[in-house]
């Protein structure tokens, strides 16, 4: 190629390359435009007023000092409501973990057995998951009574829903070499599933359980706000009753009930992986 | 083994196997070979050569899309065919082991009993005495049984390989499939893991066919040689035949420089 020729091909190309510049700078300018009207819109539909916050501002502190300092006495009593709200969480993440397992090789493209199955799998496993605990308790104190077994039955549902897709994509993430060992050994489908995919899926699924026990522990500490037992309803009594000194007690306890578990997860899953 | 064989009986029956794969690409073009009963042939080419296709019509872990495939003179290209029956005769050994990481050595090996054994004791991960028994056998042949309880991804690359032909041999397969069993291994590696294969094949009087794009290797170990070059079929012959001619026309077709080629 001669020089001049040669020049003229880095010329262009640099000509090209700010163009490719200019147009990226327009495109983010005017993309930023549009996203800071949408949130000034939302902002004032919802009655965002930073004014209303400042004025609060006394009624916050007067609700404080009527709160604090917490009643140290009051621990006592909520022993039995901080292990039952551990129960709720084991027994509810232990249900999650047994409806979770079949479903979510029903909803994996790979173990499926059919993929209209695969489909209505997916979508029971998402109407689980967009369903609160707080929803699913309010059912299920109407269906069971009051008290934690609707709670436990609470953080099943949802919970099932999140393990299960999780699981699911875990499954369709698997290792295909080993899983086509196992069809050419003659393995059936059931036991290609059970020697290809399960124990490549079983790390990261006791992981991800662990870490739902630790979100189950604190969904447990409100399910009692709508009745279904442990601390949160421990909460709401002193509340409605006005003592405002246990009520701090409670919040307490279920922060160092939520440090606890947290800090237990933590090491536990460090350990599978 | 010193019972002279006379003429050597067929065991497996390739006649105008063809594949072509959802999106056009020909991956085997009318493939006729004959495979004597317990012989080691080498399947050699390079890279996309249609090896590994070949490999999987034979236990159908791919469908051929025309031709047929007799074993024993059964034909098992046939939609007749009972899939679990067929893939047990068959073990098969891959390039990147694929051994289940996460469980021992054993049951790996004991994972080529699935064939045989229901779904419902599968589901407990348990296995009869038996299999145990021929699993810990296979193990001995490849020298691996004093490794039985560790994972398996603990393991280097020759030893996984070694387990993996342990459990193809659990099967107690009429043949076995090595779709290039050496290729992530080093030379010396290699050459105990082709040994080992050659062994089983000479005492065990199983089939071994194994796909190499190492010429060194074909040299070494192949009793037979067929030579497949973009999906075909151009050399059939015993290693000692292989000459420059030969090799060039197994390595050297670029697609489109075949007719170039063949007029220089």
């Amino acid at each position: 190629m001669t020089a001049p020729a040669f020049d003229s091909v880095v010329a262009g190309a640099l000509r090209e390359e700010a163009g490719i510049r200019n147009r990226r700078v327009l495109k983010a300018c005017g993309w930023t435009a549009f996203a800071a009207g949408v949130l000034y819109f939302t902002a004032t539909q919802i009655g965002m007023k930073p004014a209303a916050l400042v004025a609060g501002l006394p009624f916050m502190w007067d609700f404080l000092t009527r709160l604090l300092p917490p009643d140290l006495t009051y621990f006592q009593y909520l022993v039995g409501a901080t292990i039952e709200t551990v129960q709720i969480a084991i027994w509810g993440t232990l249900l999650a973990v047994l409806f979770s397992v079949p479903l979510a090789l029903l909803g994996a493209r790979n173990t499926t057995p059919h993929i209209l199955v695969f489909h209505a799998t997916r979508m029971f496993l998402n109407a689980l998951r967009s369903i609160n605990e707080l929803v699913f308790a309010l059912i299920f104190v109407s269906a069971v009574g009051l008290g934690p077994f609707a709670g436990v039955l609470a953080i099943a549902l949802h919970a099932t829903g999140m393990l299960a897709k999780f699981c699911a994509e875990e499954a369709e993430g698997v290792e295909k070499g080993q899983v086509e060992a196992m069809q050419a050994t003659g393995a059936s489908k059931l036991q290609v599933i059970l020697f290809g995919v399960i124990p490549q899926v079983i790390p990261a699924f006791i992981s991800y359980t662990i870490y739902r026990f630790d979100v189950s522990i604190r969904s447990a500490t409100v399910l009692g706000l709508v009745g279904a037992g442990g601390l949160g309803f421990s909460l709401i009594k002193t509340m409605k009753l006005f003592k405002y000194h246990e009520t701090a007690t409670c919040i307490l306890v279920i922060f160092l009930l939520v440090l606890v578990s947290d800090w237990i997860c933590a090491k536990l899953r460090a350990r599978v992986l | 083994m010193d019972n002279q064989p006379t003429a050597p009986r067929t065991a497996l029956s390739i006649r105008g196997l063809s594949k072509t794969y959802k999106g056009g690409l020909e991956a085997l073009r009318d493939v006729n070979i004959e495979v004597n009963e317990g012989e080691f042939l080498v399947i050699l080419g390079p890279s996309g050569a249609g090896k590994s296709t070949l490999m999987r019509c034979l236990n159908r872990l791919v469908e051929p899309t025309a031709g047929a495939i007799f074993h024993q003179g059964r034909e098992i290209t046939s939609p007749k065919q009972n899939l679990r029956d067929l893939r047990r005769q068959f073990g098969m050994v891959f390039q990147q082991f694929n051994l289940v990481k996460r469980v021992s050595v054993l049951t790996n090996v004991l994972t080529g009993r699935l064939a045989y054994r229901s779904a419902w004791r599968s589901l407990f991960y348990s296995f009869p005495q038996a299999d145990k028994r021929i699993a810990v056998e296979c193990l001995a042949r490849v020298n691996m049984e004093h490794k039985a309880f560790q994972r398996a991804d603990t393991l280097s690359g020759g030893e996984q390989q070694r387990v993996a032909i342990a459990r193809a041999l659990a099967q107690q397969p009429a043949v076995i499939l090595a779709d290039e069993p050496v290729a992530s291994l080093d030379p010396k590696i290699a050459r105990q893991v082709l040994n080992y294969l050659k062994q089983i094949s000479r005492e065990l009087g199983i089939t071994v066919l194994c796909n190499l794009h190492q010429v060194e290797y074909t040299r070494e170990f192949a009793e037979r040689v067929v030579g497949m070059s973009r999906g075909t079929v151009v050399f059939e012959g015993v290693s000692s035949q292989l000459t420059d001619e030969v090799l060039h026309r197994i390595y050297y077709r670029d697609p489109g420089d075949a007719d170039r080629e063949d007029a220089e």
